[in-house]
This record gives structure tokens, sequence and C-alpha cells, in this order.
């Protein structure tokens, strides 16, 4: 059996890959699949603890993560959307001008 | 039975009833309410006379009681009651009867004088209304507190009317300001006075536990005995009051500049009410202020002080009214050191008991009397100077006696009415002046007379008495030279109008011969109004109300020799004005007040004393204020500001923060989230968990 440690190092990369998108990326595209890659990297820990403690409850909260990012996604995606139609570029950068 | 008397109430009543008709609906009248004015004052002074006659013959008066009407409870407080009732005395009847009639007199001569001023006319009438309520009430109230409120009546009136006209109005005297300013300076000095009355006057309440005419003077003796210094200190506040009501030194300086309002209101101010009330209030409280002979002493030296400054201030001055105003004050210092002296001889008579002590008292009652009669005359020629002034000024239209002269043959009964009111305010014989003077020096003198202990400080008041009457003479014939006499300086249309000259005609007659009451029973009858307070006290050891009749006075004054230095004082005054004013022709330089020397600037300048006031309110008052304007600015609004500053900076430095990326605030998530568990993570390994 594969150890518990070889998912959890994989979710983490998976996690920091997420980050780094974040942090580092001025398209909303990309903001949007980082954002899944970290949701991902969470659900991969949930169903690895509940594989290893025999505990569904973890996959139940899987199942709900998913659902909820399919809805956050399809928000994500129509806002970016919108921002295109106004901006005509999808960068986030540009989405500054309601500050201050 | 029930007499005139009874119906006293409706003195002050009528005319305050005017003022509200006039007030109202004075527009839509003939006149613009002056009539009903007229007719006001007219009733008021019918109704005193009735009044006054239904007293003199009643039984109180043989008593030598006081009637009092009413009295109905007004406040209750704290087992303090304060009525409001009606105070019938020899006193009150003289006040009603000289200040109505006056009034009435000046009231008439407005039609003419103020003819021309339109709808103002509905405002003036309306207030010299008032104004006349505030004067017929003070005399006929029963108790301190009802006498204060019609006292206020009248400094609001006064007011009033010396802003009449509210331009600026200063000819031929430099230290003047506008009427404005003056009215100003008229209400605060006053108030000043004021403050002081009533702080005497809650010193009373303290010690005699009422304010009541009758419970005070009752007690008085008695509650001095007990405890003097307290009465001393109500006493000395009261005399404050009057200081600045009958504008004494050294709240004298808002008299003269008094002058901006209409002639008619300075008229009323200085012969009919307003500055009468202080002497009227010394008068009143003659029972209660004969117990303390230092507080009396004290107020003569005001009076004499008073009486010889002012008139040193009349003797270059350029306005017609304002050398008037002078005079009034000086006039007015004479009453006081009247009354002041009076009332030291009592005081020193009641301590002293015995036959000595007897004729210090019938001196005294004399000094009484004597103040009284100045007051009287005073108002009758002083209404009659001012009024003819007023016609002056109506005709010349300026109040410089430098663009005046040669009248006499265009207004000749102005001239000679004004003549008959100079000759007698200078003490000529027989004529008003004469008497109350002559009395009233007399009176200053009884104390070093009868060498008592301040004696030398009454001499030196006498002396400065003479002097006054001696500038006296010199500085209204000075006036009556220059306005009068010698080629016209300025264009003049002619005498005035009917209704101005027919009150003067009357005023000049009663100003000639007022004075005579005193050869009649002018002395028993005032000193009735000092029984209800002192006959008990002086009963008590062994004394009695004593008084000089009328032969004793002619007796007195006629082998006095003062009566013969006053006299020739008052000619040689007179003969220096003629040689000063008409026997030398006129040069443009005698009128230039910059050129002349240092006495004559500092005359001119009123001693500098509006300087002084002003420089005392700019120091002092603008001090404190600038010291409070320096602390609100700094202190308070440095709080404030620096709160709300705070507040909008800290806003400000944190929304720096939102700089709008979304990076950014993801990158602030991550520090945040990286902090926790850093903290969490000390926790767990040096604390040992949560």
């Amino acid at each position: 059996m594969i150890g518990m440690e070889f998912f959890l190092v994989f979710a983490a990369i998976l996690f920091a890959i997420g980050l780094y998108g974040i942090l580092s990326s001025k398209r909303g595209l990309v903001t949007l699949m980082s954002i899944e890659l970290m949701l991902n990297a969470a659900n991969i820990n949930f169903i690895t603890f509940a594989s290893y403690s025999g505990n569904a409850a973890g996959q139940v909260f899987v199942i709900m993560t998913i659902a909820v990012a399919a809805a956050e996604v399809a928000v994500g995606i129509a806002l970016m959307l919108n921002a295109y139609k106004i901006n005509k570029t999808t960068e986030v950068d540009e989405l500054s001008t309601m500050r201050w | 039975m029930i007499g005139f008397v009874d119906y006293a109430w409706l003195v002050p009543l009528v005319p305050a009833l005017c003022f509200v008709i006039v007030g109202l609906i004075g527009h839509k009248t003939p006149e613009k309410g002056g009539y009903i004015a007229i007719f006001g004052a007219l009733f008021a002074f019918v109704m005193s006379a009735l009044v006054a006659y239904d007293y003199y013959t009643s039984e109180a008066y043989k008593l030598g009681e006081a009637v009092i009407i009413g009295p109905i409870e007004w406040l209750n407080i704290g087992g303090y009651t304060v009525n409001f009732g009606v105070y019938i005395d020899s006193l009150a009847c003289i006040m009603m009867l000289f200040a109505s009639f006056i009034s009435t007199m000046i009231f008439v001569y407005s039609i003419g004088y103020m003819g021309d001023q339109g709808e103002k006319k509905r405002r003036y009438y309306a207030e010299v209304s008032l104004f006349l309520t505030g004067m017929l009430g003070l005399a006929v109230s029963s108790n301190f507190l009802e006498m204060f409120v019609f006292w206020e009546v009248m400094g609001l009136c006064s007011y009033l009317l010396i802003g009449f006209w509210s331009y600026t109005h200063h000819e031929g005297d430099a230290a003047s300001i506008n009427a404005a300013s003056a009215a100003k300076k008229a209400f605060l000095v006053t108030r000043a006075g004021d403050v002081c009355l009533m702080a005497g006057l809650f010193v009373l309440l303290y010690a005699f536990g009422s304010m009541d005419y009758a419970t005070v003077f009752a007690n008085a003796q008695q509650v001095y005995a007990q405890d003097p210094t307290l009465v001393n200190i109500g006493i000395l506040l009261m005399f404050g009051g009057v200081i600045g009501k009958s504008a004494q030194f050294p709240l004298h300086d808002w008299l003269p500049d008094a002058m901006a309002g209409p002639t008619t209101v300075s008229a009323l101010i200085h012969a009919a009410t307003m500055v009468k009330a202080g002497v009227y209030l010394v008068a009143r409280s003659y029972p209660l202020f004969v117990t303390s002979s230092d507080a009396m002493l004290f107020v003569a030296a005001i009076g004499g002080i008073t009486a010889i400054y002012t008139a040193s201030m009349a003797l270059n001055n350029m306005n017609i009214k304002r050398v008037l105003a002078y005079s009034t004050l000086s006039q007015l210092g004479y009453m006081i050191l009247a009354l002041g002296a009076g009332a030291y001889l009592i005081s020193m008579g009641m301590d002293m008991g015995g036959e000595t002590g007897q004729t210090l008292i019938t001196l005294g009652t004399m000094g009484y009397a004597a103040g009284i009669l100045h007051m009287i005359n005073h108002a009758f020629f002083k209404a009659l100077l001012f009024l003819c002034s007023g016609s002056v000024i109506h005709a010349t239209g300026t109040e410089d006696m430098r663009k005046m002269g040669g009248l006499r043959k265009t207004m000749p009964i102005t001239a000679y009415t004004m003549l008959v009111g100079s000759l007698s305010i200078a003490g000529i014989p027989i004529l008003s002046g004469f008497w109350s003077k002559d009395l009233v020096l007399e009176a200053a003198f009884a104390p070093f007379d009868n060498g008592l202990g301040a004696g030398s400080a009454f001499c030196i008041l006498f002396i400065l008495g003479m002097i006054t009457a001696f500038m006296t003479a010199f500085y209204m014939f000075r006036m009556w030279f220059l306005t009068f006499t010698g080629e016209p300086r300025g264009h003049c249309h002619g005498e005035s109008p009917k209704t101005m000259t027919v009150p003067l005609m009357i005023l000049g007659v009663f100003a000639a011969f007022i004075g005579l009451i005193v050869l009649a029973d002018f002395s028993y009858f005032i000193i009735q109004s000092l029984a209800p307070g002192l006959a008990d006290a002086l009963a008590a050891n062994g004394l009695y109300l004593g008084f000089h009749d009328s032969m004793h006075i002619l007796e007195e004054i006629f082998t006095n020799v003062w009566t013969y230095v006053a006299i020739v004082l008052a000619v040689v005054g007179i003969f220096i004005a003629y040689r000063m004013y008409v026997k030398r022709p006129y040069v443009a330089e005698d009128f230039d007040q910059t050129k002349k020397g240092f006495l004559y600037r500092l005359v001119a300048n009123r001693y500098y004393f509006p300087q002084l006031y002003n420089q005392i309110s700019w120091k002092l008052g603008y001090g404190v204020a600038k010291g409070v304007d320096i602390f609100d600015r700094n202190v308070i609004d440095g709080t404030v500001n620096g709160l709300s500053n705070a507040v909008v900076g800290s806003g400000e430095g944190l929304g720096q923060a939102q700089t709008g990326y979304v990076r950014d605030y993801a990158a602030y998530v991550v520090v945040g989230v990286l902090v926790i568990i850093a903290v969490v993570l000390l926790m767990v390994s040096y604390g040992g968990g949560f």
C-alpha cells in the first residue's frame, strides 16, 4: 500500500502550485484555474484521511466541495466574461478601478 | 373710607396702557400716538394731584404714616414673601406730581419737536410712555424688589430712547460717540450699578427677611445694632446702584453720551425720570441709611466730588446739550451731598441724644428737605433748559454753540425762558435754585459748624459746593451768552411753534417760583415721609423728628454770611462769563480746541475718563476674551480637530492597503494564514497546547 505521505506531499505540491499561480499570474482565467488546483489539493487531503481512517465523512465533504467549486467556477467565469466585455481583457489588474 | 388714594395704582397703570395702545395701534392715530401719550401723562398728573390732595388731608398724614394699598402676594419662595403693593407718602406724592407734570409738558413739546419724524413717532411715544410708567411705578412701589423692577424698566427705556437716532451726532464735542454706542454705554454702565443694587437687595433680604419698606424701616435700627457690618455692606451696595443710575462719580460718564438721543428724551431723563430715581432711592431708604454715619459720609463725599468734578467739564464744552448734561451731573451731586449730609447729621444726632442730638436731627431733616427740594427745583429748571436748548437746536439745526449766537432777536421766547432757567440754576435770590442750593450748602456745612467727627471732611465738601456754585453760574451764562447774544454765526429759521413755546413758558414760571414752596409747608410735608421709619426709633431715645419751619429757614438763610458769599460768587461767575463772551470780540482761535493748554484739553476730553473706560474694557475685557479665545481655538478646537484628524488620517492610511489588485489581497490572506500557523505552532511547541 502506498504510504499516506505520498498523497499528502502530492496535495501540498498541488496547493503550492495553485498558490503560486494566484500570486504570480495577472490573468483572470489562470487565477480561477489556480483556485481549482488549491481546492482539489484540499479534496485529495480529505479523501486521503477518509481512506486511511475508514471514515466516510471526508468523502461526503469532497462531494460537497466539488459541487460548491462547480458553482463558484460558474460565477467566476461569468464575472470574467463580463469583465472581458467591458475591458477587452481578462487581466485582473485592470479591474482595480473600484478601490478608494 | 375709600378715597382717591386707594386708586393710586392707576397712576403708573394708565401710562402703561398708553404704552401698549400706542405700541399696537399708534400709527393709526393722529400724531402717531402722541395725543394718547399726552393723555396718559396728563391723566397721571391729575390722578397724582388728587392722590396727593387726598393723602394730604387724610388721618394717616397727620399721624405720620404711609398709606399702603394691597399688598398682593407676588412671590413666595423659601419662606420669603414678596408683595406687590402701593406705598403712598409725601415723598411718593411729590415724585409722582413733578414726574407726571414735567412729562406732560415734554410730551406736548414733543408734538412740535418730533413732528418731522414720521413713522418713528409711534416708537418714540410708546417708549416715553413706558419710561414714565417706570418712574411712576418706582415712586409708588411698596417694596424694594417692586422698585427694582420699575428701576430696570427705566434702564431699558433709557437704552431704547438714547439710541433713537442711531447715527453719529457729536457736534462740538470731541469726546462723544454715536447714538448706538451711547445707548449701549448708558445701558452697560448703569448695569454695573444695578448689579450692586441687586446685591444690596439680597443683603437686605438676608438681614431683614423682607423687602417691604415698612418692615425694613421699622427694624432698621434694631438690625443695625445686631450686625452693623452687614447693614453697612447692604447700604453701600445699594448706593452703588444710585451711583450708576444717578450718574455719580465714577459711573458718571454715560450721561454726557446720552445726549445723542432726542433733546426731549434728554429732558425726560434729566428732569422727570431716570437720574432722579437714584436720588429717590436714597431719599426713600433714608430710615435705613441713617443707621450708618460712616456710609453717609461716603455718600456725601461722592455727591460733593461729583458736583465739582462734572461742573468743571461744563466750563469749556461747545455742545449746548452737553453743557446741560454736565450741569445735571453737578446738580445731582448737590442732591446726593445734601441727602448724605442730612443722614449723617441725623445719624450722629441719634447717637448723641439730648439737646445737641435734637439740634443735629433738626438740621439733618433740613438736609433731607434740601435734597428733595433741589430735586424738584432741578426737575423744573432742567426740563426748561433742555426744552429751550431743543428749541434752539430745532431752529438752527446744530448743537454746536460756535454756530449759534445772536438768537435772542430771532427767538425771544426761547431766549428769555432759558434766561429764567439759567438765573434759577445759578442761584439768584428768590428764584427756585437759590433756596434749594443754599439749603444744600447749609446742610453740607452743618457737621463742621457743629464740630462733629467728620466735620473737616464736610468743610471740604462745603467748599467744593461753593466753588461749584460759582462754576454753575459761569457755565450757564457762558452758554446763554454764546447762544443768544452777539452776532449770528449760523442760520436760524425763527421761533419754534406754539406746541414748543407754550410748555416752555409754563415751565419757566414753575422754574422760577416752585422753590417758594419751601416758604409754605414743604419741610413739614416732606419730613412726614421719614416718620414711619424714624419716629419710633427717635422716641426711644427721647428725641423727635424736628424740622425748621419756613420762618426759621428764611431767618437762617438771610442771616448766614455764606448765603451772601454764594450770591456774590454767582454774580461774579455771570460777570466773568459776560466779560469773556460778550465784551470781547470773538476770534476764531477761541473756538479751536486743539490749540489750548493742558488743562483745557484735559477738561474737554472729560479727564480722559472715556478713554479710561475703554482702556479698562479693552485691556481687561478684551484680554479675558482673548485668553478665552486662545483656549477655545487651541485647546478645545485642538482636541476636537485632533480627534477627527486622527480618525481621518488613520482611515486614509488604511485605505492605502486597498490596492484593488486581486493578487495583493491573496498575498494578505496567505501572510495572515502563515502568521496564524506560526502562532499556533509556537503555542503548541512552547506552551504545550492551547
